[in-house]
């Protein structure tokens, strides 16, 4: 029983992670209509610049990691203002291949400003660990949980309780007729961005202590983000969120009990399986089209 | 062999009992009419009355709850369209248009018409894709029968342009001619004066009774147009709320003080 | 205007003319005129052209997404290396279960798009795509794992035994042969079946287009393309790990045919040597910037943007454009 509490705090763990990143690309997706494929390529960038204000600057790591927020609050505000704002006319599907322009962008930038060299981010709380009901749980695991749990708690709260949540609400529901309606739509999409980017570099940070901060540091993470967006429906803002907790417990526990090496790969069957029958995820709606 | 015995002899299309409803509300309630061969049939209603659920219902894009729809297919037999899948339909000799002019933008008008000639070829995948002989007879064939609809609706002269950025008044007319590629016996035009002025209206009528001449097959119209209608229809259909309200010719539907209530008055505002 | 019918006879002849052209690279090689490494280099750009053609029947004509393009490509190389050199059957026989196997797995795939559209069918492609490169990860019997297959040369009909200039111009001809054979069943029915899918389903069944039937196809044609594609590659590169086949692969198959122009054979062609040669013919030349690493891919990512934003018909019609630009300039002389 105990093994299993600990797994699932782990997977808790790795969920918010998941989560921040899915949320990050939920954000943009409904409000710019774009599939964000390069959430986890700025993560990355920005963690190295958290790695390089933490070991170069010497920067105690709160503050590297505030700056690293900055420069992806930044970034994300500069892709939006460069790129994004001028893909009205744009059809769908090159705008996601936009998103991979600026993956190559950015995982090219960064062994330029950064080396090639892999380099080390430790955990956010030192070592030591915690028991609850018998299962341990490292203080930075606890961190994490609490830490994801309570800014997407906040992200919520505005989202549903504030003008500036409407705001976002009404721009993701309808850019053109929230435009017309007063609604500072491109505001709206240039926040999202800048968000999103703060989630992603959150996330890195997150990830970075478990292996090294490299150049694939988030293709995991940007794979499960995604796939937790079509399990949790790309309708709703916490869908998503929803589907990435499901994923880090299951993928947890299919790892463990089932089978160390193929248990990510039967969460995705399983996945697979689930859409064909929830073809619009769990928790989204279809749109008829009239004829 | 029963089944034939459903349909009069000179009778094309026959609606019995039709029903079908969304959540708890009946768009379509027991609805029953019955079209000859050749003749030029008109559906309406005030909005929102259920006629364009009610032919989404013949051409089996909905499946309905309820009823039968009895028609003869082009080599004669009698048969019941709810069993068949939408796709299977057009091979009956059952085509229709639609409201919004579904062409393929990025074809040319030719290619959009020979589409409506898609059940039509025979040749395999691989003879099609190494060009073989008998797959460019067929092409060809097909190609020239094409453009002689083209001709006969006036547009030939359009038909290598894309149809993306053609005007409404000829992708209208090329949605037409896709569905003369069959032969059909029976085409279903949906509210084919949508968005033309007086003058192709009368156009339009023209055509219409051009076609059912020169194909000898039965026209369904579901149109708002009230003039449209009374000027082209053979007979005519008036339905409110799903349910069945009259049948007659143009004039006896005119007079029907139920259909009139039905409009309430708006009839009288279209007819100048 | 033209009519039709010519032009579409003499795109399959000048399809043959550019195949000739491309077979005379190993001349200029020989010659010196151009360095040893243009023939890896232009052989890449056919092998993933086949692969785009794939996607661009998929994406571009059918309008059905998939993320997998990576993971049939790298079913295709490694089932072509087994076969050959585990195998040791014909390299014939590597062919035929090369397309015939990933073929079958396409179909299922394709079954799976009845259900799920767009975004999320993007998305599932894109994990069956992981799963193929997990396996090549895992399945060490099959794939040697992370140390990567090799593979030989060739051995047609059991005695003519290739060279890499021989092989590449086997790619030449399997892509020429590739593109006659689309652009003959795009131009027929089958052709606008797929076309009448994409852009109206309503229209298409009404005038009696299968829709499982057409994505099956669809599916079937693509996964085919992009196997065939990993049989080539491995036929010619000789060589295969499996952090080859990932998403940024079939993300770059992707942006081949977006920036080429989709629904265009040449285009196809033009896109993948933008995306795969482009940074090793050009970037990696500029003296200083072109040593940095990261340099091409930083390159190359901004002129994705680019061509994107202001030219998203596709590069293709650039000679368009430059020939409406020529005419009205001739216009504003003569006055």
């Amino acid at each position: 029983m105990s093994t299993f509490l600990q797994l699932v705090l782990r997977s808790l763990e790795t969920g918010s992670i998941y989560a921040l990143a899915a949320l990050g690309i939920i954000i943009i997706y409904r409000t710019s209509n774009i599939t964000h494929f390069a959430q986890g390529a700025m993560g990355m960038f920005n963690t190295f610049v958290v790695t390089y204000l933490f070991t170069s600057a010497k920067m105690p790591l709160w503050m590297a990691i505030l700056g690293g927020v900055t420069t992806a609050l930044i970034s994300g505000f500069l892709v939006d203002f460069i790129i994004i704002r001028h893909t009205k006319k744009v059809a769908p599907i090159s705008k996601q291949i936009i998103t991979l322009g600026l993956i190559m962008i950015f995982v090219g930038v960064a062994p330029f400003l950064f080396g090639v060299d892999p380099l080390n981010l430790p955990a956010i709380l030192p070592n030591g660990a915690v028991s609850i009901g018998g299962a341990s749980i490292s203080y930075n695991g606890i961190f994490n949980i609490s830490f994801g749990l309570v800014l997407m708690g906040i992200l919520f709260y505005i989202l549903q309780k504030t003008k500036w949540g409407l705001a976002i609400r009404t721009t993701a529901s309808n850019e053109a007729t929230a435009r017309l309606m007063g609604v500072p739509t491109k505001t709206v999409t240039m926040v999202a961005w800048a968000i999103a980017g703060a989630l992603g570099v959150l996330a890195g940070v997150m990830t970075a202590p478990f292996t090294s901060v490299n150049l694939n540091l988030m293709d995991g993470v940007q794979l499960n983000a995604l796939i937790a967006c079509v399990l949790g429906g790309f309708q709703t803002f916490y869908g998503p969120v929803l589907g990435a907790y499901i994923i880090g417990i299951v993928k947890n526990l299919l790892v463990y009990y089932v089978s160390s090496v193929w248990g990510e790969q039967l969460l995705y069957v399983g996945i697979l399986i689930f859409i064909v029958f929830r073809p619009y995820g769990l928790i989204g709606k279809k749109i008829i089209k009239k004829v | 062999m029963s089944v034939n015995l459903h349909l009069n002899e000179n009778s094309v299309l026959k609606l019995e009992g039709l029903s079908i409803s969304f959540g708890g509300l009946k768009a379509v309630d027991d609805l029953s009419f019955e079209i000859k061969e050749r003749e030029i049939f008109g559906l309406i209603g005030p909005n929102g009355a259920g006629k364009t659920t009610a032919f989404n219902c013949i051409t089996q894009f909905y499946k309905p709850n309820h009823g039968k729809i009895y028609f003869r297919d082009k080599h004669g037999n009698v048969t019941n369209l709810t069993e068949h899948p939408v796709h299977e339909i057009i091979k009956l000799g059952l085509v229709r248009t639609f409201q919004n002019v579904e062409l393929i933008r990025e074809l040319s008008i030719l290619d959009n018409v020979l589409i409506g000639a898609h059940i039509d070829f025979k040749s395999s995948w691989i003879a099609q894709g190494f060009k073989t002989k008998k797959a460019r007879a067929e092409e060809a064939a097909l190609r020239k029968e094409a453009i002689e609809v083209l001709e006969f609706l006036k547009i030939a002269d359009r038909m290598n342009l894309l149809a993306g950025g053609q005007p409404y008044g000829i992708l209208k007319k090329v949605e037409m001619a896709r569905t003369l590629m069959c032969h059909p016996k029976l085409i279903i035009l949906d509210e084919p004066a949508a968005g033309l002025n007086d003058q192709e209206t009368i156009d339009l009528a023209n055509v219409i009774r051009t076609i059912r001449d020169r194909y000898d097959c039965a026209v369904l119209l579901v149109e708002h147009d009230m003039r449209l209608v009374m000027d082209v229809c053979d007979k005519i259909c008036a339905i409110n709320f799903g349910k069945f309200l009259a049948v007659g010719t143009p004039k006896e539907i005119q007079l029907n003080k139920e259909v009139q209530a039905a409009y309430l008055g708006v009839k009288e505002e279209n007819h100048e | 205007m033209k009519n039709k019918f010519n032009v579409k006879k003499n795109q399959n002849l000048s399809y043959l003319i550019f195949g000739a052209v491309l077979c005379t690279l190993p001349l200029w090689i020989e010659l010196g005129v151009l360095k040893n490494s243009y023939l890896t280099l232009i052989g890449s750009v056919l092998i993933y052209s086949v692969a785009a053609i794939g996607l661009n029947l998929l994406l571009g004509w059918s309008g059905l997404i998939s993320l997998g393009t990576a993971g049939f490509m790298g079913l295709g190389a490694y089932i072509a290396a087994y076969v050959t050199v585990n195998l040791k059957l014909p390299f014939e026989v590597s062919l035929l279960l090369g397309l015939a196997i990933p073929l079958v797995i396409g179909v299922l795939v394709g079954l799976i798009s009845l259900r799920i559209e767009g975004l999320y069918l993007a998305i599932a492609t894109l994990s069956v795509s992981e799963i193929l490169r997990k396996s090549f990860e895992e399945l060490g019997w099959f794939t040697n794992g992370f140390s990567g297959k090799s593979a030989v040369y060739p051995k047609l009909l059991g005695f003519i035994t290739l060279d890499k200039y021989t092989t590449y111009i086997l790619l030449v001809f399997f892509l020429i042969a590739v593109m006659i054979l689309v652009n003959n069943l795009i131009n027929g029915q089958m052709g606008r079946a797929l076309n009448a899918m994409r852009g109206s389903e309503a229209a298409a069944q009404a005038m009696g287009v299968n829709l499982l039937k057409y994505r099956l196809v669809a599916f079937a044609l693509a996964t085919s393309l992009a196997a065939l594609s990993g049989v080539l590659y491995m036929s010619f590169i000789k060589y295969t790990y499996p952090a080859t086949w990932t998403l940024g692969m079939s993300l770059n198959i992707l942006a081949v045919i977006i920036i080429g122009g989709v629904r265009n054979l040449y285009g196809t062609v033009l896109g993948a040597f933008v995306v795969f040669a482009m940074p090793d013919l050009f970037l990696k030349q500029i003296p200083y910037f072109g040593t940095m690493p990261g340099f091409a891919y930083i390159v190359n990512g901004i002129l994705i943007i680019l061509v994107i934003l202001f030219y998203p018909r596709g590069l293709i019609y650039i000679g368009n454009d430059f020939k409406k630009l020529w005419g009205k300039l001739k216009a504003r002389v003569a006055r």
